[in-house]
């Protein structure tokens, strides 16, 4: 393999990883304040249809993409209400909307299966996608990756660095200290379950837009449960997530570069790899005895790599909030 | 319409137990809607779903026979939610459990029938307690969340699948055509579970029966269950009161799994006597890994309450096939449908409950002002120790994600 194919392939993995990025940093948001939306495979199938049709029908990509992120509010509003009001098991309601999504999805793009819809251009970025390399793999895309590259910063930085951000995080650590400073915590979890269930739709519209173009069915299944395994994984920080992302979409490049490589070897093996590579990475960060290894390191050492090797998800994550 | 209520606490028990049925109508009014707007007569449709599920003796035992594998996995989601634990891997382990029983056919092919089925079932038995023990284990010893590890393992488990059928598990008879349809030799005649001819009725459906009796035993008058459900409830106070948590977790995942491993084995050796793939899960287990889920879910999580939720979701997909046939309506929608019904009975339960709370509060208050007693049995507000009669409530770890029962 050349310069050129391995920079090719670097390339369509930031590619293939962008859908993943937005729809694991709006999961994010959700699960910092408290609720988990598990409908995510679910409502990007559902989302990633009605984008794909929207835009066929208007002939618009971005109207593809205002429709999908509606489409992904409506399945967070309903684990959001069922969870907040209602008082319901957040994993059954969205366990359930999984289903729906899936079925839902289904049923209503039969019709359009394997057709040709719009996509979104292709727009390198002037003077930077110049710089040899780096410029080629992440400055040459469109404007989804680009809008994913800038959603890690900005998640990072409302997250960390901004007052909302911090009632946000407050109201999934400890709601009832956020609450006795005055924050109305339900109505933190209401906003943030929306705004990511708004990104999960545009992750899904991303995907039969931009990566993976067109309407089948079924036709993103499982991507899901890797963003929402890739959440955990990247310890609910944006940046992490994104690394975890690409790394995944890192396995199946080198999957399909290796079966190439040993034809021999049975397509399953690979297949199978990045699911098992998965299973070891969180069987990694949650391990006792990860934290055995870090306690026998150096004294200065300890902090960094708790931080790089360990995750605690938020204290208050899918626990029901009552005011007083 | 709570006064009522206090003043007839039978009337609102009685309330309790129709709620569910309620909500179904409501789902299915909603469903009407639906096909309303597709262009069907509702009444029509309802009524080819109905004469699918219920219009003959052979209708009904096709759905029984639908309902069967939904009632076993169901069985084993019981147990583990009421552990606390999120068993999404049912369709991995329901192919764990008929790879290994299917095996166990196609290795003694000469063997009598009554040392092979036990055997077999056994074998889907074990099978379904492996791929389901390795998330207990996981979640158990390495934090990893349950719901992820059960995932994945469904993924594995189709490839896994898929590579079995297409290459070591082959029908001979495929090999030798060009077509090589992926699915195993027919198993022998000897090894099919008996079946009340001439319907599809066979013996699986008996089996899942009596086991939901006996997990409604193991779960409420057994130490085991006892402490099961304990660490589902308060995984930190069980470890205070000596129980081992960990230890029940991995038994949870293990038993849950072996249940839809049984399923397995029940579909390969009651229904369709081999295994084959189209590549998916859904194409051999029907999806009832995950429909088992959604009827545990309606039976609120009580394995006695499962039986009629798996029978009512076994009519709807029976019967919503005959619907596809008589009005050219998709089968998804039936699908959409039994999802809506399930939203809306989980939905309703929280009515019960404010219900309750309303009526107790009524109660008391009513109480306060006459200056008698109220006898603790007024409504179900006050609710006296967990035995299973009454239909108790979802462990509160259920609403955390995995981590939080640590």
């Amino acid at each position: 393999m050349d310069n050129a194919q391995l920079i090719a392939v670097l390339a369509s993995i930031v590619l293939q990883a962008s859908p993943l990025i937005i729809a694991v940093c709006g999961e994010i948001l959700t699960e910092r304040s408290g609720v988990v939306n598990l409908s995510l495979d679910g409502s990007m199938l559902m989302s990633a249809m009605t984008g794909f049709l929207v835009g066929m029908k208007t002939d618009n990509v971005w109207l593809g993409f205002a429709a999908a992120a509606v489409v992904g509010m409506i399945f967070a509003a309903i684990v959001a209400l069922g969870s907040i009001r209602l008082n319901q098991s957040q994993v059954a309601i969205g366990f359930v909307l999984t289903l729906l999504g899936d079925d839902l999805s289904a049923f209503m793009g039969q019709n359009y299966t394997r057709m040709r819809g719009v996509i979104v251009p292709h727009y390198g970025i002037p003077l930077l996608k110049d710089i040899p390399v780096v410029g080629k793999i992440f400055f040459d895309q469109d404007i989804v990756v680009y809008f994913a590259m800038a959603l890690i910063a900005a998640t990072w930085w409302w997250l960390n660095r901004t007052q909302p951000g911090l009632k946000l995080r407050g109201s999934g650590e400890r709601p009832q200290a956020a609450f006795a400073r005055g924050i109305d915590v339900n109505r933190q979890r209401y906003i943030y379950t929306l705004l990511g269930g708004a990104l999960v739709g545009i992750a899904g519209a991303a995907y039969s837009l931009n990566v993976k173009i067109g309407w089948s069915d079924g036709h993103i299944r499982g991507m899901g449960w890797i963003a929402l395994a890739i959440v955990i994984f990247g310890g609910w920080s944006p940046i992490r997530g994104a690394f975890g992302a690409v790394l995944f979409g890192a396995t199946k490049a080198l999957a399909t570069v290796l079966q190439r490589a040993f034809p021999e070897v049975s397509v399953v093996a690979f297949n199978s790899l990045p699911w098992i590579l998965m299973i070891f990475v969180l069987l990694a960060v949650g391990s006792d005895y990860t934290e055995r290894f870090i306690n026998a390191m150096p004294q200065g050492w300890q902090r960094p790599l708790r931080r790089i090797l360990r995750v605690s998800p938020p204290m208050a994550l899918g626990t029901p909030f009552h005011e007083g | 319409m709570v006064d009522v209520f206090i003043k007839y606490p039978r009337l609102g028990r009685l309330f309790d137990l129709a709620l569910p049925l309620l909500a179904t109508l409501a789902a299915l009014g909603v469903g009407a809607i639906m096909l309303q707007l597709l262009g069907a007569n509702p009444i029509k449709a309802y009524g080819a779903l109905l004469n699918g599920a219920f219009g003959s003796t052979n209708a009904v035992a096709d759905t029984i026979v639908r309902a069967t594998p939904l009632l076993l996995v169901a069985l084993g989601i019981c147990i583990a939610f009421r552990a606390g634990v999120i068993n999404i891997g049912g369709e991995g382990q329901l192919v764990a459990g008929a790879i290994l029983a299917t095996l166990i056919g196609l290795k003694m092919p000469d063997a009598p029938g009554i040392v092979i089925i036990p055997l077999a079932l056994i074998a889907g038995f074990v099978g379904g307690a492996i791929w389901g023990g390795i998330p207990g284990v996981l979640k158990a010893y390495y934090n990893v969340n349950e719901i992820l590890s059960t995932i994945m393992l469904n993924i594995i488990a189709v490839q896994g699948m898929n590579y079995l059928l297409r290459g070591p598990m082959i029908d001979p008879a495929q090999m030798e055509v060009s077509s090589r349809i992926p699915q195993t030799a027919r198993l022998a005649q000897a090894f099919d579970l008996p079946r009340w001819v001439p319907t599809r009725l066979h013996l699986g459906a008996l089996i899942a029966v009596i086991l939901a009796f006996l997990v409604y035993i193991l779960l409420w008058r057994t130490t085991v269950g006892y402490r099961i459900r304990a660490v589902g409830l308060n995984p930190e106070a069980s470890r205070y009161a000596g129980i081992r948590v960990r230890r029940n977790i991995v038994l949870a995942l293990l038993l849950s799994g072996a249940f839809a491993g049984l399923a397995g084995a029940v579909q390969v050796y009651g229904v369709h006597h081999r295994m084959f793939t189209d590549g998916s899960l859904a194409g051999f287990t029907g999806s009832a890994g995950f429909n088992g889920i959604v009827a545990a879910l309606f039976g609120k999580l009580n394995p006695i309450g499962a039986i009629p939720a798996s029978f009512i979701f076994g009519a709807l997909i029976v019967g919503a096939n005959s619907l596809q046939r008589a009005m050219q309506v998709p089968a998804a929608l039936i699908t959409a449908l039994n999802g809506l019904v399930v939203v809306f009975v989980v939905s309703s339960d929280i009515f019960s409950r404010r219900l309750a709370r309303s009526r107790q509060i009524g109660a008391e208050a009513s109480a306060a002002e006459t200056g008698t007693n109220i006898k603790p049995d007024i409504g179900a507000g006050s609710k006296p120790a967990p035995t299973g009669n009454v239909p108790a409530e979802a462990p509160p770890a259920l609403n955390a994600e995995g981590e939080a029962s640590k």
